[in-house]
């Protein structure tokens, strides 16, 4: 572990790469490490548009915030939220209407306290450290926050997280967890990485994220819309981001997005 | 160009770049602002570009084709450097970020270690259960004060740098070394045992350990943890309730129990003698003078006895109320009783009564080593039955063959629950023939198991206390079997007959169950006649009356023609009775007088029938006497057989 800086307390295992810090890199951010770019590297190499892809799920995360702020949603539950990097839930909500409430949920230490660092000063935001697969210990949090009113419709946001969620986790039983604790009326969005739309490119990233503290399975359209059982999916439904209610005229091709993003709204 | 144009240019070409989260309005407005501001400012559009996020590894460059044509190339070198410089200070204060949050995760980490290494700690200072961190050579180096107050030092810190070996017994150090040796080489998770620690003062403590082993980051066992319970007192208490359970609490001898531990124990050893020892008239003492006056006394024979047995070296015990065991090694049978004898015989005096002693004595001298004590001691029992009989002051040797008959008896009868439970006694049919006509008259339902015959199987029966169960389910299924036979050949079937055993005969619920099993198999009443034993009937018992009345057909079983038996024909209304006895042959003078007999049975309106006559030469010598029925001239059938039999001869001729 040459390249381990020294500053770096012990317990906290920067030789080995996770995805939090790898998707930071791809969006241009400087919250990574050696190993975390190094494995950027073989992910360009096995997805060469992966910064497009980064750009645009993280693009859709901003477009599906500002939606649910059109349609009334103020608090918002940001599951598997990572390392903050451009663009966090809280400030894209909160440009919107400063009263808009964002609890974030990661369980991992870094990132946890690195969100701490940020939200320091925002009484309507926080994180939460606990696992988005245990929803029970999520809720109970996230009531003990103070900050989500689970009377009134709630954000749900998931975006690039479920494939990070082996199937041996019941995914779907997961989602039918938090849809059972928010009132009707309430969102949910997915972004979620497909074999769909360029399967050889995607079991090149399957094949590097191996390597990271975060492996990834990709899932197929129909298994995404199995994640929305309960929800009715908003226009334009289950879509590779850029087609996800785009804003003006982009430029980039929907086949090479790599990853599904969809709205439902709970019945 | 216009500058909202080139704005509009630069946003295109810049967004796929990198992600602005912004919309495109607002990015295109940033970006016109930053036109008008280039010239006189490049290093302030450079900032704001930055702090856009405007900064993927193609932005600069996209930014630089873009606004090339329209703008002078100082100042894009301007733009550029201070690009450089602003991506330079965002990256350090982006890992500077990075590090405050790394470094908090660590002290909450920290802090969290430091809490439950606090619970820990209070756990470890709190537990009742002594607990040493010992590592893999044993060498102590953490314990509670639990466990220095176990092994007789002062605190947990005194324990440390001890080897724990040091506490344990020498003969200890090799079982509980592999014990420890098979956790650190994973071959266990967690041990219990049970050992007498020696203390730092000398003195023994029992404890219960229950080892586990706790290993490094990579798995590999670094350290052992030993919790160690103090049981010291449980121990003694155990070896109390041992002892009470092992020892007679009046005498302080072993008890029985123990005795044949002890037996067992030595009979694989030197040839050895048992003697099993029953005070003569003890019941007496015990009723005459009092009970306490006969436990005195057992203390006496029992403290005169111990020293005989010590003298001898001879395991005593007291094996039953007067009874003692006494067990010696390589000994002779004569001289020891004479002792036994000798040492009870002593005057002696409880309570001002002077009280004469004596035993008799069963003995069973150098048994083969395969016996087992259990055997050993009913030998022993059986010995002094048989000294008893023979009077006081006796002493008998265990006899094997005169103990085999005996037993064989016992044996059958013991075994017999389980036979009929699992369905080894059979019923089975004789046929009853007329003497006169030669035809079978009925079917007489009997017992059959092994090689017993009826007579033997209901008196084994009697004698267990199976009789009565016994005898009812031979009355149900012998009716019910009779109903299927009167079903199916109708007028062809044969009469049961039923002969009931002497308790039977006298049960009293004999007329409900008769009654009930008619009515459960729909047997008609007059289809069945039963024998009750004679000597139910003579002891005054009236169930051949009710029976009678009740429809019921019935005979005497075990008629011998006394003068009590021929009266009691005149006042039971019986229809006949079984007799069992040599033919009397014509040359015989009891011919003449079992004619008589016979003639004044007959005279009351009686019967007259013999059971167990197994040959034509014997039915013909009954006939002759005036006899009118006979049982036993074919072997008992089972019921099935019986069914083949009557198939065959309600057959019409020639139908085969």
């Amino acid at each position: 572990m040459a390249e381990q800086v020294s500053w770096v307390p012990e317990g906290v295992d920067t030789g080995k790469p996770s995805a939090a810090r790898l998707y930071d890199y791809l969006l241009g951010g400087g919250h990574n490490f050696a190993a975390d770019r190094a494995l950027a590297e073989k992910f360009l190499k096995a997805q060469p548009n992966a910064r497009a892809i980064a750009r645009l799920n993280r693009a859709f995360l901003r477009r599906s915030v500002l939606f649910m702020i059109d349609e009334g949603i103020r608090q918002f539950l940001d599951l598997g939220s990572g390392i903050p990097t451009v663009g966090n839930v809280h400030e894209i909500a909160q440009k919107a209407d400063p009263e808009a409430h964002v609890v974030y949920v990661d369980f991992e230490e870094v990132a946890v306290a690195h969100s701490q660092l940020i939200l320091e000063h925002d009484p309507r935001a926080t994180i939460v450290q606990e696992d988005m697969t245990r929803p029970d210990a999520v809720l109970q949090a996230a009531r003990e926050s103070g900050l989500i009113d689970f009377t009134q419709p709630v954000g749900v946001l998931t975006a690039g997280v479920f494939h990070f969620v082996p199937p041996q986790a019941d995914p779907n039983a997961v989602v039918a967890a938090y849809r059972d604790a928010v009132p009707v009326g309430s969102y949910l969005a997915v972004s979620q990485f497909t074999q769909d739309l360029q399967p050889e490119e995607m079991a090149g990233i399957v094949e590097v994220m191996k390597q990271s503290q975060n492996p990834m399975y990709p899932r197929t359209k129909s298994e995404v819309e199995a994640l929305f059982a309960g929800f009715e999916l908003v226009e334009p439904g289950i879509v590779p981001t850029p087609l996800w209610r785009p804003e003006g005229s982009d430029t980039d091709d929907p086949d090479k997005a790599g990853i599904y993003a969809a709205v439902g709204r709970k019945l | 160009m216009e500058l909202p144009e080139l704005a509009a240019r630069w946003m295109h070409a810049l967004t796929p770049t990198a992600y602005i989260p912004l919309s495109h309005a607002e990015i295109e407005h940033a970006l016109l602002d930053s036109l008008r501001e280039l010239p006189e400012s490049p290093e302030s559009v450079a900032k704001r570009l930055v702090s856009l996020h405007a900064t993927g590894p193609d932005s600069l460059s996209a930014t630089i084709e873009v606004l090339s044509p329209s703008f002078e190339l100082p100042v894009l070198a301007r733009l550029s450097a201070a690009y450089a410089q602003a991506m330079r200070l965002d990256a350090f204060d982006q890992q500077e970020q990075l590090k405050v949050a790394i470094v908090r995760a660590k002290q909450r980490v920290e802090r969290t270690l430091k809490v439950s290494e606090a619970r820990f700690q209070e756990v470890f200072d709190s537990a009742a259960l002594g607990i040493a961190i010992t590592d893999l050579t044993g060498r102590c180096v953490e314990a509670n004060d639990t466990l220095a107050e176990i092994v007789g030092l002062p605190s947990g810190a005194d324990v440390v740098d001890h080897d724990l070996k040091e506490f344990y017994r020498p003969e200890d150090l090799a079982p509980l070394g592999a014990s420890y040796r098979n956790l650190s080489e994973g071959r266990l998770d967690r041990f219990r045992d049970q050992r007498e620690l020696i203390r730092a003062d000398g003195e023994p403590v029992w404890v219960l350990l229950v080892v586990s082993v706790l290993r490094d980051a990579d798995g590999r066992p670094t350290h052992h943890v030993t919790m160690v319970e103090d049981i010291s007192e449980l121990h003694l208490l155990q070896r109390s309730l041992d002892h009470q359970l092992l020892h007679d609490s009046l005498t302080g001898l072993s008890n029985r129990q123990h005795f044949v531990t002890q037996v067992e124990r030595l009979l694989d050893g030197g040839p050895i003698t048992l003697y099993h020892l029953g005070l003569d008239a003890f019941s007496v003492v015990n009723i005459g003078l009092g009970q306490d006056t006969g436990d005195k006394l057992l203390k006496i024979v029992a403290s005169r006895l111990g020293r005989l047995a010590a003298e001898k070296n001879a395991v005593l015990a007291r094996i039953g109320g007067d009874e003692f065991g006494f067990l010696t090694v390589n000994d002779t049978v004569t001289s020891t009783v004479e002792e036994i004898q000798d040492v009870l015989g002593e005057p002696t005096f409880v309570d001002d009564h002077g009280i004469a002693l004596s035993a008799s004595i069963g003995v069973v001298d150098r048994p083969p080593s395969f016996v087992t004590a259990a055997e050993l001691m009913r030998c022993a029992n059986a010995a002094l039955r048989q000294a008893k009989a023979r009077g006081k002051r006796q002493w008998a040797l265990h006899d094997p063959h005169d103990d085999a008959r005996r037993r064989g008896k016992y044996a059958l009868a013991a075994s017999m629950p389980g036979a009929w439970e699992h369905g080894e006694i059979e019923i089975v049919y004789a046929p009853v023939h007329d003497l006169e006509t030669r035809e079978v008259l009925g079917a007489v339902a009997r017992l059959h198991w092994d090689d017993l015959s009826h007579n033997d199987t209901m008196a084994l029966a009697d004698s267990t206390g199976l009789s009565l169960p016994i005898g009812r389910w031979l009355l149900r299924e012998a009716c019910a079997q009779a109903a299927r036979w009167a079903e199916e050949f109708g007028d062809g079937a044969p009469t049961l007959h039923l002969a009931l055993g002497a308790l039977q005969s006298r049960d009293e619920d004999l007329v409900a169950e008769v009654k009930r099993a008619l009515d459960e198999t729909g047997l008609p009443p007059e289809r069945l006649r039963i024998a009750l034993d004679i000597s139910s009937v003579l002891a005054g018992d009236d169930n051949a009356v009710v029976l009678h009345d009740s429809g019921i057909v019935t005979a005497l079983d075990g008629f011998r023609g006394g003068h009590d038996e021929l009266a009691v024909l005149t006042e039971v209304p019986v229809r006949s009775v079984i007799t069992r006895a040599p033919a009397p042959t014509p040359d015989s003078p009891l011919h003449q007088a079992m004619r008589a007999l016979i003639a004044t049975v007959h005279g009351f309106g009686v019967r007259f029938g013999v059971d167990e006559v197994h040959t034509l030469a014997d039915a013909e010598h009954w006939r002759q006497a005036g006899a009118d029925g006979v049982i036993g001239l074919l072997p008992a059938l089972t019921s099935a057989e019986v069914t083949d039999l009557l198939r065959a001869a309600s057959q019409p001729p020639g139908a085969s």
